[in-house]
């Protein structure tokens, strides 16, 4: 198709000011579709001030690195970007971690429901309780300090505080183990309260290797929480009558207070997470 | 009306063999951009938003939201570059995201009113009523005299390719109103050109 009729300068500028009649504006841009003389017309009367500044924002667009599935569906979810970029870099939130979490505990799972007496599957259902406590001390530790975390020398520079980074994290950790391990409950022989047993346990082993983290390095913090509750457990177990006897009443409330103490500890000691963890 | 002779013959993307120093037609920088090449969006940019600019203005009263749309389209165009299958002008394509893309912004904020269903009155002097005569028939002057919202309805759907459905987004009314108010635009057309 070879066009011969062209827009002059006049008409060109009355259209770009918005002047032009609309049976006349109707015909021009039907032309320009076709047309790159008058394209390039209009390019001429265009103010390159405001495309520039636009073309800035194109490229921006166009350069800024693809983000991943779960910081889109976490941007998606109403949080905010950078927050999203930080939760997404976290490597306890990452699918190979949280696989490791399923594999132990279906493990457990597996073990309480596959045992023929009715001893075998307490004990299964004992190991799970165990495990399910202690997955969010292991991912916690990972998700913050040198060694573990990709992002750690970054979020040192970073303006945000290092405290609340670490806040956010270990809430979301927490509550992607804690999803986890309920699911993995609902599949426990005989469903009671031992469904939920692991809950408090869970939290107040979290909220303690955080506290010693402010002593400590994080994985040594959360080496001796995780030494600590198995020994005591397991020891409790023995010595006691009851093999559960650690996640009753007692044991319920001696994880409140742990909780409360772990909490006040953190409060007053964040600065410690502020210059950096101890190396 | 001004007929501007060419220099050179028009090139139409369909020339093939093209010297090296030949600018580009804008299928072969859809196929650069296709494969990651910034530079060609570069260039597919300067062709085309200013055009787009103009266009996308007479249909949206708000500047800051026609600059959103020309970025959304441009970004729209890198991502989707490869989906341009040599149908028809790439003009065409832009065109066709950036309506709906201005579109998607005005169902998600539907404030600003569209010029054109504004009464903005441009009036027409005498002069350019002959002249209108000469160059359109008498079609140019109807157009013309349609009320704002008839002429809106057209320009949506005749002018612009999109749908009642479409349409009716873009302007913030019903399709069935698009429907009527379309049906009536005909009318009033034919009755003039009758």
């Amino acid at each position: 198709m070879t066009t011969t009729w062209h827009a002059d300068t006049a008409l060109l500028t009355r259209y770009a000011s918005g002047e032009l009649d609309q049976a006349r504006a109707y015909s021009l841009e039907a032309h320009l579709l076709a047309c790159d003389t008058c394209r390039a017309g209009v390019a001429a009367v265009s103010d390159h001030a405001q495309l520039d500044r636009m073309w800035a924002e194109v490229a921006e667009a166009v350069d800024a690195p693809r983000t991943g599935v779960v910081e889109r569906g976490l941007v998606r979810l109403g949080v905010s970007d950078h927050v999203a970029r930080l939760l997404a870099a976290t490597p306890s939130l990452r699918l190979s971690w949280l696989g490791a979490e399923a594999l132990a505990l279906g493990f457990a799972v597996v073990a309480a429901n596959s045992a023929i007496t009715e001893r075998g599957r307490s004990l299964g259902t004992f190991l799970f309780l165990v495990v399910a406590a202690l997955l969010p001390v292991g991912g916690v530790a990972a998700a913050y300090g040198p060694g573990l975390d990709p992002t750690y020398e970054v979020s040192l520079a970073s303006p945000m505080r290092s405290f609340g980074l670490l806040m956010t994290r270990a809430a979301a950790v927490l509550g992607t183990s804690t999803v986890l391990a309920g699911v993995a409950a609902l599949s426990l022989p005989g469903m009671g309260w031992t469904t939920v047993a692991w809950l408090l346990p869970s939290l107040g082993l979290t909220l303690a290797s955080l506290a010693l983290a402010t002593r400590v390095r994080p994985l040594v913090a959360a080496g001796s929480v995780t030494f600590a509750w198995a020994a005591v457990s397991v020891i409790l177990a023995h010595a006691s009558h009851d093999r559960f006897e650690i996640f009753r009443g007692g044991g319920q409330a001696a994880f409140l207070v742990i909780i409360a103490l772990s909490t006040i500890v953190i409060a007053r000691r964040r600065e410690a997470f502020e210059q950096g963890v101890r190396e | 009306m001004v007929v501007n002779r060419p220099r050179h013959a028009r090139r139409q993307g369909c020339e093939v063999g093209t010297r090296p120093d030949e600018p580009r037609t804008d299928e072969d920088l859809l196929g650069e951009v296709a494969a990651g090449d910034r530079g060609a969006l570069r260039q597919l940019y300067e062709r085309h938003a200013p055009w787009l600019v103009l266009r996308l203005s007479r249909r949206c009263a708000d500047p800051g939201l026609v600059e959103e749309v020309i970025q959304d389209t441009f970004v729209g165009v890198w991502k989707g570059a490869k989906r341009y299958r040599g149908q028809g002008e790439v003009a065409a394509w832009i065109w066709g995201i950036g309506i709906r893309r201005l579109i998607d912004r005005l169902r998600r904020h539907p404030a600003p009113i569209p010029v054109a269903a504004q009464s903005r009155e441009v009036m027409t002097s005498a002069e350019d009523q002959v002249l209108l005569g000469v160059e359109f028939g008498d079609l140019g002057a109807a157009l013309n005299r349609l009320s704002p919202e008839l002429r809106a309805v057209m320009q949506a759907t005749v002018l612009d390719g999109l749908t009642t459905k479409e349409a009716g987004r873009l302007l913030g009314i019903p399709q069935g109103t698009v429907k009527t108010r379309l049906m009536r635009a005909r009318a009033e057309l034919r009755e003039v050109l009758a």
